[in-house]
């Protein structure tokens, strides 16, 4: 056991695990983390293999592993799947909602956040207390009210003059840039960022957007990429405003929920539109895995 | 005694910081107007006229006369209203019993391996990179409540009946709480992971030297590092959960007789499964749901307070 050796100290110690009872306690952590991953892997695990399977046999044989399984089968399943789904259009659809969404985010959130940091205008006392207290405030409230605005855009009520925002994606991308969240959490990476960067940069002629642009936003990196990660893959996962807006044009998260309620599509085929639908967020994932696992502490959001 | 040159040398300078003030509140606000103009038109506004149209009578998606608290009343009077607050926070309670103390858990036994400790992190982490509604309909089959269903497949193999799962009323919110636990504490493990790793080994050094044993460790150091991290998370789980709309909404659409219906359902049903007759129902029903959270909110942004005085 060398590795003990170069433990931290913690809870517990390279002391502690030469006695049986430090030792124990070691051993009984790692089994609990060996069973707990076998809880957040093996439905996953399980979803993929019945997505393997023939319908007949999910329906008869009730195992977990697929009856047969060979590398001919599993090419098969996914090329048939993908026959009778078409999801095609809809990730061509996702990839554009989520890139509408990122550079909302981006540029509404990113710009927002950086002048309640570091420019702090007139106004700003008023904007900030205002933006906290939204991004406590129930979404419920706003929903039929937002609703109607996405009938008649700009305009809360029915003025003929509106634009029916209906069946494209700008309710999402103007939703992504009314993230009061995010807008706070660039604020609190800024508010890292020393305020001499910003003097000395202006003694040097620099104009306030060339300090955002040449200096703050690439120290700010990391918060930015961080952020990019969950806009990407939120995508593939809000169904709800799609559900509200869509109806052609579908993106991927909403094709699923509607497939709920197609009896016409087979139950592998089903399990199969799951994986399907799972890939691009775990391609993000494991582009990106050191980052979203570093873990930008974002706990307390300061008020 | 101050020369004229002087006095004009001071009014100069007064008057270029007035100047690059000004240049400076209109480049910020150039810079900050997106932002300000979405958050009016989807946030500020719409939270006011969510409170002001509750009390007028809506003819589907425009606004109707003026009609007090009729709206509050078909709310408050409708039969299911208590049951479905009581859903809500029986939804709160099984998250907080269940889904509070495992993040915590796991980050603090995540944080003492040596072996394999990246690995882990990964694995735990995967419920979170599964997109939420493939997770939750990867969740209503495995409720499956006939054999094909993956945890009556295991009840099987123990050689017990199968159990209706999710179609049980009085299983149905739990199980949507195991699903949503699922989901959401890797994500939760990672942020107290991260504060674990904050906490100094030095002075778990120093404790150890003063003889301070492995609970007491975890007592007197571990324990001030995270514990307003702990409060401000229960809190923000509590006004979350209390918002609880889309899990059941795939998973069981409410119901068995809903028996799974949050208060938040209910409000997407009275605002776009009413054929547009309900939709002052579901602004009033906003409020009370706003009313209700905005007595926690005030509590979490105390606390928040206290927490970073601390610090």
């Amino acid at each position: 056991m060398k590795k003990f050796r170069n433990k931290q100290a913690g809870i517990l110690c390279f002391s502690d695990l030469k006695t049986a009872r430090g030792k124990t306690l070691y051993w009984f952590f790692f089994a609990v983390l060996c069973l707990t991953c076998v809880i957040t892997v093996f439905p996953a695990i399980w979803t993929v293999l019945t997505s393997f399977k023939e319908t007949q046999e999910i329906y008869e044989a009730f195992s977990i592993f697929p009856r047969n399984l060979s590398w001919d089968i599993i090419v098969k399943r996914i090329s048939e799947s993908w026959q009778v789904l078409q999801l095609s259009d809809e990730i061509v659809n996702t990839i554009v909602l989520s890139l509408g969404n990122l550079a909302f985010k981006i540029v509404v959130c990113g710009f927002g956040g950086y002048v309640l940091s570091k420019l702090k205008p007139t106004g700003t006392k008023l904007i900030f207390t205002l933006v906290v207290w939204t991004m406590m405030m129930p979404g419920q409230i706003r929903m039929v009210p937002n609703y109607i605005s996405w009938l008649h855009f700009p305009f809360a009520s029915d003025n003929p003059m509106g634009a029916n925002l209906l069946d494209t994606y700008w309710p999402m991308w103007l939703g992504a840039g009314g993230d009061t969240f995010a807008v706070l959490l660039f604020k609190n990476a800024f508010d890292g960022l020393s305020n001499s960067y910003v003097e000395a940069a202006k003694l040097d002629g620099c104009s306030n957007y060339g300090v955002f642009f040449k200096i703050m936003l690439p120290l700010a990196m990391p918060i930015i990429i961080y952020e990019s990660i969950g806009v990407l893959s939120g995508a593939w996962s809000d169904f709800f405003t799609p559900l509200l807006v869509l109806d052609k044009n579908v993106v991927v998260p909403l094709r699923i929920y509607r497939l709920q309620g197609d009896s016409s599509t087979q139950m592998n085929t089903y399990f199969m539109a799951l994986v399907f639908a799972s890939i691009p967020p775990f391609i993000i994932f494991a582009v990106f895995q050191k980052r979203i696992m570093g873990g930008i502490n974002i706990g307390g959001v300061k008020g | 005694m101050k020369t004229k040159q002087e006095i004009q040398l001071q009014k100069n300078m007064k008057r270029n910081r007035r100047k690059m003030k000004l240049r400076n509140d209109i480049d910020a606000w150039i810079l900050m107007l997106p932002m300000v103009i979405i958050l009016y038109l989807f946030v500020w506004r719409p939270t006011v006229l969510g409170g002001v149209w509750s009390f007028f009578r809506m003819k589907a998606y425009s606004v109707g006369e003026f009609c007090g608290f009729a709206n509050y009343k078909i709310v408050l009077s409708h039969t299911q209203f208590l049951p479905m607050l009581w859903n809500t926070v029986q939804y709160v309670l099984w998250s907080i019993a269940i889904g509070f103390l495992p993040p915590l858990v796991i980050a603090i036994m995540v944080n003492e391996m040596v072996h394999f400790k990246s690995g882990f992190r990964v694995l735990i982490y995967l419920p979170t990179v599964i997109p939420g509604i493939a997770a939750m309909l990867m969740w209503y089959f495995m409720y499956y409540p006939d054999n094909t269903g993956l945890l009556n497949m295991l009840l099987a193999k123990l050689g017990v009946e199968p159990y209706i799962w999710l179609n049980d009323p009085k299983f149905a919110k739990l199980g949507i709480v195991i699903y949503s636990t699922w989901k959401a504490f890797p994500g939760t493990m990672l942020l107290y992971f991260a504060a674990l790793q904050g906490v100094s080994a030095e002075l778990y050094e120093a404790a150890l030297i003063d003889g301070a044993s492995s609970f007491k460790r975890f007592w007197n150091v571990t324990r001030p590092a995270i514990e307003g991290l702990l409060l401000l998370n229960i809190v923000r789980q509590i006004i979350s959960v209390f918002q609880i709309m889309e899990a059941p909404m795939a998973m069981t659409g409410g119901g068995p007789n809903g028996a799974s219906t949050p208060l938040s359902l209910q409000l997407y049903n009275y605002g776009f499964n009413s054929g547009g007759k309900g939709t002052g129902q579901a602004m009033a029903l906003g409020v009370i749901i706003f009313l209700i959270l905005i007595v926690f909110t005030i509590f979490y942004f105390w606390l928040n307070r206290k927490v970073e005085d601390r610090h």
